[in-house]
């Protein structure tokens, strides 16, 4: 293990020297070669200036006349579009109201999905029960379920949380069975050899071992209940952050739309990095380059 | 040897379905190992040791014949019978002493536990320093050392080990050799460990039980006693004492019999 640690640290600081040795000559060979990890300072800089340039663009062809400035407002147009959508009307309301339709659907589906995923994925027999039947209502999209639900459910929330839930609970089922059938079998033999019972070995081997998969899996799957999310707010609904946006285009106010939108992305981005943050916290076992 | 203290085996045999065919891995295997004493499974690979180790813990079921242990019949996995894997399995997300206490805490043994179990093992393959590291932090060689723990720490009647020490360089086997002989003989252990090395098979083994293959069949028996005249921990002196040098010889002529030269 000493061995081991030292190699580490002499390698990082190998890793440091190099940087710093090549920074001096800054040629093609330092800015370009395959796939070096950089430093961190670095990457923010770059991933910085992707976005400055973003919105540069944006601003100076918003200022060009290519585009009427209602039907092309600038990044400053939109900006003061979202400030005034969240103090004069009440747009937090309708961010709350689409993130409790997030939340609420999405806790449902994990509900069903944990379970029989679990099951699945312990169990050969129940996944192959259930396998084929789950697969397949992954490939039916979900809104082509909408104008079913509209009808036997109306056009209220209930309805937004059936779509949603469609859209993401069969594919949470496939893949959390997936995470829990790559338990390695020697950690199940292990636990049975020192006398683990099949409960016990269910929780401590085979949940404990998915658990970080686990938590992977529902952030991808809220980044697809994002979109489902705006598809069932954009087809009926009086509030959210995707009807906000359907009044918005009644009177062509473009800013607000993409007020819309640019609220969307924040709120996705900000989702993503708690669920980052958490699988970085409880995880520490997880070492970099370590499985 | 007593028949009911220790382990014995009796006319097993084992045949796998593998893709509409039946292969016979092992045919009428019947041997004993008294309680406190190492034996060792050598033979040239694919001659069925995994096979017999994994039915003695449980994990597979002998096609005809039986296994008992201590006069129980061997029947599924249980908690007398450890077996340490050749992969270094241990649980990633448990600290090398939560691994350690893991086999005492499924089995909601307190006592042991409080004794002071845990620390003991801990001690004993002298992983003291690194009690509260994960897994991942350590090399191959201190992985094996964990999994050796928490099988002790467990305290099986018997502890079985596919290969343990396999995938480790030269210097380090040799030092996880003498660290297993010496914590079985304080421990008293009764073991049973797979090799494809004849040098660590009669290094580690009171008995070697040689088993040849296609199918698997249980060549010959061969004890050890020659190192009681020995010191212990001597790995010189056991290496040009004329007992091993002849028994080498031997076991490599078997094993080039099997058509495949000894490495
Ligand atoms: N689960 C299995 N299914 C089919 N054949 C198997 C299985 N396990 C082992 N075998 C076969 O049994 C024989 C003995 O294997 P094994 O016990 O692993 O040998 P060893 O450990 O001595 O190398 C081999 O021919 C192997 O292919
Ligand atoms: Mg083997």
């Amino acid at each position: 293990m000493t061995a081991k640690l030292s190699d580490k640290a002499t390698g990082q600081r190998l890793v440091k020297a190099g940087i710093s040795e090549a920074a001096n000559h800054k040629g093609p060979e330092y800015w370009f070669d395959f796939n070096q990890a950089i430093p961190g300072s670095q990457r923010l800089l770059l991933g910085a200036a992707g976005w400055i340039t973003f919105v540069l663009v944006w601003h100076i062809t918003s200022q060009m006349d290519l585009a009427p400035e209602r039907l092309y407002p600038g990044p400053v147009a939109v900006f003061g579009a979202l400030q005034e959508l969240f103090i004069e009307q009440s747009f937090l309301s309708d961010v709350m109201a689409s993130l409790t339709r997030i939340l609420v659907s999405f806790s449902i589906a994990l509900a069903i999905a944990l379970p029989l995923g679990i099951l699945m994925g312990s169990f050969a027999r129940v996944d192959a029960a259930l396998n084929p039947l789950m697969g397949a209502w992954r490939y039916l999209p979900a809104p082509a379920f909408i104008p079913l639900l509209l009808m036997w459910l109306g056009t209220g929330d209930t309805q937004k949380i059936a779509l949603l839930l469609m859209g993401v609970v069969f594919f949470l089922i496939i893949m959390l069975a997936d995470v829990t059938r790559q338990t390695p079998k020697v950690l199940i033999e292990t636990a049975k050899t020192l006398g683990g019972g099949r409960r016990i070995i269910l929780w401590t081997v085979l949940f404990r071992h998915s658990l970080p998969g686990y938590v992977d899996t529902c952030r991808q799957m809220l980044a697809v209940s994002w979109t489902y999310l705006v598809i069932a707010e954009i087809v009926a609904a009086t509030d959210g952050i995707g009807a906000m946006m359907m009044r918005a285009r009644r009177f062509v106010h473009v800013d607000d739309i993409m007020a819309g939108i640019v609220t969307i992305g924040v709120l996705g981005l900000l989702l993503d990095t708690v669920f980052r943050l958490i699988y970085r916290k409880s995880f520490p076992y997880l070492g970099r380059g370590h499985s | 040897m007593s028949v009911h203290q220790g382990l014995s085996v009796t006319g097993v045999s084992k045949t796998f379905q593998s893709g509409g065919r039946a292969v016979q891995a092992l045919e009428n295997i019947s041997l004993g190992l008294p309680a406190g004493k190492v034996g060792v499974l050598l033979g040239p690979s694919g001659c069925g040791k995994s096979t017999l180790l994994r039915m003695i813990a449980g994990l597979e079921k002998p096609s005809d014949g039986t296994i008992t242990l201590n006069g129980r019949a061997v029947n599924r996995p249980g908690r007398d019978r450890g077996m340490v894997f050749q992969d270094y399995s241990s649980f990633p997300w448990l600290s090398v002493r939560d691994n350690v206490a893991y086999g005492l805490k499924i089995n909601g043994d307190r006592n042991a536990l409080n004794e002071g179990t845990v620390d003991h093992f801990i001690r004993a393959v002298g992983l003291e320093k690194f009690a509260d590291v994960f897994p991942h932090q350590l090399s191959g060689g201190m992985r094996q050392r964990v999994a050796i723990a928490r099988t002790l720490a467990n305290y099986p009647e018997l502890l079985l080990m596919d290969e343990p020490f396999g995938a480790l360089d030269p210097e380090t086997r040799w030092q996880m050799q003498d660290l297993l002989l010496n914590v079985v003989r304080k421990e008293r252990s009764t073991v049973m460990v797979v090799s494809h090395d004849i040098e660590e098979a009669l290094y580690l083994g009171d008995v070697v039980f040689f088993l040849s293959r296609h199918p698997g069949r249980l060549r010959e028996t061969i004890f050890t006693d020659f190192k009681s005249s020995l010191p212990q921990n001597d790995r010189e002196a056991f290496l040009q004492s004329d007992d091993y040098r002849r028994l080498e010889l031997h076991i490599r002529r078997l094993m080039r019999d099997e058509g495949l030269d000894a490495a």
